[in-house]
């Protein structure tokens, strides 16, 4: 376990010196298939837009690859298969920040719900802004935009074990 | 509450003849700090284990020169902080950040400034070993505990076995951390309704979890959103705005990403009053100058956490009730507990 750490702070201290990372999404936990997004990786995908209302109510359009897409492609429970215990699921999504919010697999399911909540990396044509990019959810129809999260790094998907 | 009931059971603890088997610990606090707590599970809490940690957190001989241990930094009676703006390791030579207050570590889940520990077992390897700090190798340490008397048994007692190694030596210590448990400020009575605050106390409340709202004539200091509910910490990274061009990168020597430029962990409130001088560089002397930043010296920057776009502009009065509210979080119990006091100078 000492050794594993040591290696860590070896590669950290690496991290370190090594110039800027791409910014990229990592998806993992019950998956076939753990996925690396890089922005490049995206734009290749399956996109779709969606429209956000911002706080004064104003319609706004995001494009991105939306989440079911995402899942489907690391191998995650959706459609067909996403039924009795795999209902139990989660998807946590983490952000750059530390914020974490959580939605159950059936809430971005095309065979549950009409709703497409989108990973985004464009709005209106350009790349999301500093604070809020390079890649953030959007999630249409929700009262609070708290879900809809900035600066996305994890999507980890789980059983509720409880 | 927590603590009269550890305390006989580290008494009893100790009179149990060897071989019995280390006794497990139940930690507990208030229901409103929640319990998204990281407790590693191979390293379960014991009353020797957390007893051996206690004696290696202020055991000198873990150091290169065997005139420091974790205490020379984290001292109790500053909540466990050493009142400098940069505290100088082993060999005289400066820590580059402030020596950050340990309480309610549990619900920690990325240590340091800039978060690059996962685990308090992982944290302790680098004070142990880094030249700057105790600097000594942890096998050389092992080497050092096996010739001063006592340990032997104590690391039975706490491990099953003599064996005195690195990866206990850190597990004895992180258990130790885990009970630093600090939940009896006056604002903890406030909240178990033992303790009515004053009115100034009370606004500064109010402007601490508030955000401002001129609509609805809300005045508000946002604070809350950041440093979190009741706990007073939540497990976040942001720039505060203390530099436009931040010479410490923060989170970003760990993530290699541009948009974690100049963020760092936000950190405990709790017993902020003690832990003089403030941040990660230890740039401001007293929390007025704290109050001040938020209110008027906010720096922008690309990384400038969104929370602290708007000038706040507090009045004189909001001032003094921000730091009321600040004094609010200092628990005396916490920083006398004899469970957490230097075990040397009870021989
Ligand atoms: C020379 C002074 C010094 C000594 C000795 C020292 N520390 Fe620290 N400690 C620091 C500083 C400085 C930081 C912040 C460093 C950073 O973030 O880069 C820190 C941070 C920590 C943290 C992180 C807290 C948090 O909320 O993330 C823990 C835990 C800790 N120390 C425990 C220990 C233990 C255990 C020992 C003994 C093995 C120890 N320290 C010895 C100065 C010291
Ligand atoms: C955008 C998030 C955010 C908001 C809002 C915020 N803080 Fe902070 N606070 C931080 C971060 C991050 C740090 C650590 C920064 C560093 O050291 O570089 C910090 C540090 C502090 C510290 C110093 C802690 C220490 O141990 O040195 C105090 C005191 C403090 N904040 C009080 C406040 C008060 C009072 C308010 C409201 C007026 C407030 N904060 C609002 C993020 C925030």
């Amino acid at each position: 376990m000492i050794k594993n750490c040591l290696i860590t702070l070896l590669l950290i201290t690496g991290m370190t010196a090594m110039a800027q990372q791409q910014p990229v999404v990592k998806v993992s936990g019950e998956v076939a298939r753990p996925l690396a997004l890089y922005p490049e990786t995206l734009r290749q995908m399956k996109r779709a837009t969606v429209s956000l209302k911002d706080r004064d109510g104003n319609d706004h359009a995001y494009t991105g690859v939306p989440v079911q897409v995402i899942l489907e492609q690391a191998g995650v429970t959706t459609g067909k298969t996403l039924r009795g215990e795999n209902l139990s699921k989660y998807l946590l999504v983490r952000c750059a920040d530390g914020y974490e919010v959580l939605f159950s697999l059936a809430e971005l399911d095309s065979s549950f719900t009409d709703r497409v909540v989108i990973l985004a990396d464009e709005s209106g044509g350009q790349p999301l802004p500093a604070g809020k990019g390079p890649f953030r959810l959007v999630v249409p129809g929700e009262k609070k935009p708290a879900r809809s999260s900035f600066q996305v790094t994890e999507m980890i998907i789980r059983f509720a074990k409880d | 509450m927590i603590t009269g009931l550890l305390l006989t059971m580290v008494i009893m603890a100790a009179q149990l003849p060897a071989g019995q088997g280390p006794v497990p610990v139940a930690l507990s606090w208030p229901d409103y700090f929640g319990s998204r707590v990281f407790l590693p599970a191979d390293n379960p809490l014991t009353e020797e284990g957390i007893q051996l940690g206690r004696r290696l957190f202020y055991e000198k001989a873990l150091s290169v020169n065997r005139q420091m241990s974790c205490a020379t930094c984290h001292q109790q009676a500053k909540a466990f902080t050493d009142g400098q703006r940069f505290s100088a390791g082993a060999d005289g030579v400066l820590q580059p950040r402030n020596t950050m207050s340990l309480a309610n570590l549990p619900w920690v889940r990325q240590l340091f400034w800039d978060g690059r520990a996962g685990s308090l077992e992982e944290q302790a390897l680098t004070p142990l070993t880094a030249p700057h700090e105790m600097g000594q190798p942890l096998d050389v340490s092992a080497v050092g505990l096996r010739q001063i008397k006592g340990y032997p048994r104590l690391f039975r007692r706490a491990f099953g076995s003599d064996s005195i190694t690195g990866e206990r030596i850190v597990k004895a210590l992180a258990q130790f951390e885990r009970t630093l448990i600090s939940a009896n400020s006056r604002y903890d009575q406030y909240l178990q309704g033992k303790y009515r605050p004053s009115a100034s106390e009370s606004s500064g409340m109010a402007l601490f979890y508030a955000n401002t709202d001129t609509a609805r004539g809300i005045r508000g200091a946002g604070c809350g959103h950041c440093h979190g509910g009741p706990k007073t910490y939540s497990d976040l990274f942001h720039n505060n705005g203390l530099d436009s061009l931040p010479p410490d990168g923060g989170r970003q020597q760990v993530t290699g990403q541009a948009y974690d430029k100049g963020r760092f962990r936000v950190a405990t409130l709790r017993n902020i009053a003690l832990t003089a001088p403030y941040m990660h560089d230890g740039r401001f002397p007293d929390l007025e100058s704290v109050i001040d930043h938020y209110s008027e010296h906010i720096a922008h920057s690309e990384t400038l956490s969104p929370f602290l776009q708007q000038p706040l502009r507090l009045t004189t009065q909001e001032k003094k009730d921000l730091l009321a509210f600040l004094q609010l979080l200092t628990d005396s119990t916490f920083i006398t507990d004899p469970r957490f006091s230097n075990p040397f100078n009870h021989h």
